[in-house]
């Protein structure tokens, strides 16, 4: 894929790597920096990508890791402990619903059910993603709604 | 389903800050950068590790820098410039590209400044490896497997450049770092002056009022800069450029302008790096 092309995807798409991010992470300013740093390491590693039909699941796995790399530096830290004003700040929706439950899932979990739900990718695709066989990420999926106790159709398609 | 098209949703409306284009654009910058020093690299890198290892076995290197034994013979001029530990090696995951100056003249001002720099570099060859470890073990303890660690590897760099040499002085940049998924980096600017045996300071190059002729200077890059989709810059009160002083940093150029800079996110957002203003 020529630098350019790959480029002006990963402009185009950045409102949606955003959004991932700051799903896993519930943190603005952390989210930017996984972004920015998932994208510095596209341009720097663009020799790997060998299929250009696979840049999306390429990036992801990036961004992916990049998000999960800045969760266990965070479980590494001693936690600052959070006054009043910060609590609840940087989350635009704070109640029990579906999505808070689906960010209290495991972290091998949410991957599953963001990038199929959110972000619709196949199971194909997630499993280029995370790196593991289709059928680890379809009882990883199973389990999720399990979890949820949701069914939904289609989901395993 | 109702329920989760809430949650969706929610997902599709999450704000993006207005700075994730700049963001964005700045990692490609870097990414670009880093690609092109990375696959110029590999093509030498081949050759050049079987050799380079057996060089570091001999010299004990890793944490610690062995120090040459040899005195160096100051040929002309008052002062010599010179790579004094130069490697470019991977050990196991971690990449090292290396090459360390040191000068060699009489008097005090280049052993204080040999020592000085030695001891961050030996600072940082012992701490980059103890981190990286300590970031491995935080991975496979918190779940992590050995497929997800992949091919993750981390940078250690030590480098320097000679801004501008004349029979008398000399201005260069030390720069050290260690980079994975975070990234630390320090700059030291060196301008040694070997007659006067001392370092030199703004007020050397710009003579008593270098004050406001460095803040006039710097006010009007940093306005000029305004109108620019691409300014950093902080406004003063809010942690943006006042004045230089004592401990603000700079080089002299080739053509012997004095460069201010600021180290990243001193007075501008990150994105924008180390800042530099030429004083003309």
């Amino acid at each position: 894929m020529q630098e350019e092309v790959l480029t002006a995807y990963l402009v185009e798409e950045q409102g949606r790597f955003y959004r991932l991010a700051y799903s896993y992470l519930k943190d603005r300013d952390e989210a930017l920096d996984a972004v920015q740093t998932a994208v510095c390491k596209a341009l720097e590693r663009q020799d790997t990508l060998r299929d250009p039909n696979a840049v999306r699941a390429w990036f992801y796995r990036m961004l992916v890791n990049t998000c999960m790399d800045i969760l266990r530096l965070r479980a590494k830290t001693v936690p600052f402990p959070e006054t009043e004003e910060t609590v609840g700040y940087e989350d635009p929706f704070p109640d029990d619903t579906l999505a808070r439950q689906i960010d209290a899932l495991p972290e091998v979990m949410g991957t599953v059910i963001r990038l199929r739900f959110y972000e619709e990718l196949s199971l194909k695709e997630i499993s280029a993603i995370t790196g593991e066989n289709l059928s680890t990420v379809k009882s990883r999926l199973y389990a999720a709604l399990k979890k949820l106790r949701i069914s939904m159709e289609g989901a395993l398609e | 389903m109702r329920e989760f098209d809430q949650a969706r949703w929610e997902y599709e409306n999450t704000p993006l800050p207005p700075e994730l284009a700049e963001r964005v654009q700045a990692g490609i910058r870097e990414g670009k950068l880093r690609g092109r020093k990375r696959r110029f690299q590999r093509r030498f890198a081949a050759c050049a590790a079987c050799f380079l290892l057996l060089m570091l076995a001999g010299l004990n290197l890793v944490p610690k820098l062995a120090y040459a034994a040899v005195d160096i013979p100051v040929l002309g001029g008052l002062f010599q410039i010179m790579t004094f530990i130069d490697f470019d090696v991977k050990d196991g995951s971690i990449n090292y590209a290396v090459s360390v100056p040191r000068l060699e003249a009489n008097g005090d001002l280049a052993k204080t400044v040999n020592a000085a720099i030695q001891e961050r570099v030996d600072f940082l060859m012992e701490h980059a490896k103890q981190d990286w470890a300590e970031y491995q073990d935080a991975f496979f303890s918190t779940g992590g497997t050995e497929e997800e660690w992949g091919d993750r590897e981390m940078d250690v760099f030590v480098g320097y450049e000679v801004k501008r040499q004349t029979d008398t002085q000399v201005s260069f940049v030390v720069t050290l770092s260690e980079g994975w998924i975070v990234s630390m980096e320090e700059i030291y600017y060196f301008n040694l002056d070997f007659a006067e045996g001392r370092n030199m300071t703004l007020q050397d190059v710009l003579g008593e009022n270098w004050v406001q002729i460095c803040n006039d200077a710097i006010q009007e890059q940093i306005d000029a800069s305004a109108d620019d989709d691409d300014s950093f810059f902080f406004p003063p009160d809010q942690g943006g450029f006042t004045t230089v002083d004592d401990t603000t940093t700079f080089y002299i150029r080739e053509d012997g302008v004095p460069v201010v800079t600021f180290p990243r996110y001193a007075i501008a957002a990150g994105a924008a790096g180390v800042v530099e203003f030429p004083i003309t």
